[in-house]
């Protein structure tokens, strides 16, 4: 009798599941060390496996510290990052795609230019300017801060999935007497949408974890982010394990929510573009 | 579909400016009084944050016209933040930096001196207030004072009594290592530069040495600098530090009955005793040939773009009062404040350890290079490089320490 097990993918599953639990680890460590009692995490032998009975870690940290008001905050900031750096990349992106005009080479370079100066140089003079313009602890001018990080990325996705959109599709939009932002909100938008989506995650995860800006700009408590918020714990004299990896793992579930909600599009939108034909 | 995603656009559009605009408005609500800020890592500390917030709270409720509020910045970045807000004309208006960063601030004009904002003859100034003037002038108050003695775990040490002298020390660090237990714990990681140059000055100075002599020269290769470094190397050897664990993580295990001993500041003690209250630990001081060892010294001080400087320095004065002096103390653990405050024979019963930490004001020395302190951070960068050196290159002590005394002249102070 022959053997019908296929060890090619029997191989190549093991491989998966690896890769896999390399992955996940470090998430399921912090689950464990969240609910490892103090005395034991300096343990001979670590505990392997979460103690369920201290889930109450949990509800302590909600309690205690304003994890709430910090994870709000990052909402908002990695939403209102998200949203506008979109709204403000659709159009020069079309432009970069359909129009022929002098210097555009120049202007697309320089928005990867503007990718090369790291945040810690740039906070210096954006601190000057949002002091001139009000926007020192407020969430709206750490929102201005990172949109002014993601725009040009999100331009260049979007660039390239309008690329692939066949120019006769717009042609046809403009026959039947659809105007050019006509033709980009009902016509090249639609057909772009999983790319959209795969930029609105990238510019959802700077916003999230962005902590230079976050850290630098804004100083009232009330108003601190969650990774600000994280970074905190770690004090002088002592740093209480338990909180920053109970908090941590809170930190890690919305963003994680977030891209198992889009990950189809995301896919989807990565690929957008890479034939042509 | 074309329907659809108009829509979600406009919704989006929408949804953008309502959060933006909220958000904007949400922090400039009407405010009555007027407002500061005070930036401070001890806000973010574990047991003493939430009491020195409370301390600040009392400030609040005995002003109508003036709010303190408190700003919890993480100890590794709370220097780069401040400096950087304060280089872009702003920044919170009450700083409590520690000493290194002081002498920069200083440099830079970035924060206001204190002339004749107060009475220097109406307080009862501890010997550590010499260090906040500059160039004459006073720049700050004396925040937080602290020594550094031998901390240890009776329970652990055998005898349950602690090493007199650096030999006994080597011999109970090693006996006291094993099943899980750490004899000692010191940083020797660049990770943790501030925390390992501490760790480095409580060696150096113990064994006798200065980074600098009275006539300002470097003495960073005398001899007694280089018995310091190879003490350092010595216990780095011995086996019985949990090499590469950081500062917090030690001092855990510390509180968790899993370190002997430790040689760290009176604020660590304080929280040891607030959160730990059943930890059998006691102080005494290091063992050393000299009695001499570090000081943490944090200035309390106002920023030169503060718009509140009449308010900045109405709390400063009241920080200055005996009842609050003695509250801030007594909420700092075994540090001492900016004015002499005596500690009452219930609290010197109730936290015996407070003792060692007295008596060991006499012979505190700042961590800082004297005569050359705004170059501080430059030159202690060098020399750790050379310790490490020693430390994990296996580099012959004297001849680390000859070649940082050359790099600091040439690179640091471009002789």
């Amino acid at each position: 009798m022959r053997s019908t097990f296929n060890w090619g993918h029997g191989l190549r599953l093991l491989a998966i599941v690896s890769l896999l639990a390399a992955a996940a680890f470090p998430i399921y460590w912090m689950l464990v060390t969240s609910l490892t009692p103090s005395a034991d995490l300096f343990a001979d032998t670590p505990h392997m496996l979460p103690d369920f009975s201290r889930i109450e870690v949990f509800e302590e940290v909600f309690r205690e510290i304003p994890v709430a008001t910090w994870l709000a905050n990052s909402a908002i900031v990695a939403t209102g990052t998200m949203v506008l750096s979109i709204a403000l990349a659709i159009l020069p992106a079309y432009t970069l795609s359909r129009f022929r005009f002098r210097g555009k080479g120049a202007l697309g370079f320089t928005l990867f230019v503007t990718q090369m100066l790291p945040e810690a140089m740039l906070v210096v003079p954006l601190y000057a300017i949002f002091g001139q313009l009000a926007l020192l602890d407020t969430l709206t001018g750490l929102i201005l801060a990172n949109t002014a990080f993601t725009v040009p990325v999100i331009t260049w996705i979007l660039k390239g999935a309008i690329d692939g959109v066949p120019i006769d599709v717009e042609e046809a939009a403009r026959i039947d007497g659809c105007s050019r932002i006509d033709i980009v909100l009902s016509v090249v938008i639609p057909l772009v949408a999983p790319t959209l989506a795969a930029a609105g995650v990238i510019a959802f995860f700077h916003g999230w974890n962005e902590y230079v800006f976050a850290q630098t700009l804004v100083s009232s408590q009330s108003l601190q982010t969650a990774s600000v918020g994280l970074a905190g714990f770690v004090g002088e004299l002592s740093t209480p394990v338990h909180s920053v990896m109970a908090v941590g793992l809170i930190y890690t579930l919305p963003a994680v929510a977030l891209y198992l909600v889009a990950q189809r599009y995301v896919v989807a939108g990565m690929t957008a573009g890479s034939v042509k034909g | 579909m074309n329907h659809h995603f108009r829509h979600l656009l406009s919704i989006s559009t929408i949804v953008a400016t309502a959060l933006t605009a909220s958000a904007g408005f949400s922090a400039a609500f009407a405010q009555s009084k007027e407002t500061l800020t005070f930036a401070g890592v001890t806000f973010s500390e574990a047991g003493r944050g939430d009491r020195l917030k409370a301390w600040v709270e009392k400030f609040n409720k005995s002003q109508d016209k003036i709010e303190v509020q408190p700003v919890a910045l993480p100890f590794a970045t709370l220097a780069n933040t401040v400096f950087t807000q304060m280089g872009g004309g702003g920044g919170p208006d009450l700083v409590r930096f520690d000493q290194i960063d002081f002498h920069a601030a200083v440099a830079a004009n970035r924060i206001l001196p204190f002339d004749g904002e107060i009475d220097e003859g109406e307080y009862k100034f501890t010997a550590p207030d010499k260090y906040m003037h500059v160039g004459g002038k006073r720049y700050g108050i004396a925040f937080e004072i602290s020594n550094y003695v031998l901390l240890y775990n009776k329970t652990l040490l055998k005898g349950g009594k602690p090493p007199a002298t650096f030999d006994e020390f080597l011999t109970a660090a090693k006996a006291a290592t094993g099943n899980g237990i750490y004899g000692y714990a010191y940083r020797a990681t660049m990770a943790e530069r501030p925390g390992f140059w501490q760790d480095l000055c409580n060696f150096v100075y113990g064994f006798g040495g200065r980074w600098s002599d009275d006539a300002g020269n470097l003495t960073i290769n005398s001899p007694k600098v280089v018995e310091g470094v190879a003490a350092y190397k010595k216990v780095y050897d011995l086996g019985v530090i949990p090499k590469g664990t950081d500062a917090s993580t030690y001092r855990r295990m510390f509180w968790e009955n899993k370190l002997a001993m430790e040689i760290d500041n009176g604020g660590v003690a304080g929280i040891f005793h607030q959160q730990a209250p059943d930890l059998p630990f006691a102080a005494a001081p290091s063992p050393f040939p000299t009695p001499a060892q570090g000081l943490i010294l944090a200035p309390l001080t106002v920023n030169a773009n503060t718009k509140h400087k009449d308010a900045a320095f109405t709390f400063v004065k009241w920080a200055l009062q005996p009842e609050n002096q003695k509250d801030l103390q007594d909420l700092l653990g075994a540090s001492n404040v900016a004015t002499a405050v005596e500690r009452s024979p219930e609290i010197v019963a109730k936290q015996p350890w407070l003792t060692a930490y007295d008596a060991q004001t006499p012979n505190s020395v700042p961590q800082l290079v004297a005569g050359f302190e705004i170059k501080t951070p430059e030159i202690q960068q060098v020399i750790l490089e050379q310790v490490l050196k020693v430390l994990q290159g296996g580099a012959d002590p004297q001849k680390a320490m000859d070649d940082a005394q050359k790099m600091v002249q040439s690179r640091v102070l471009r002789k």
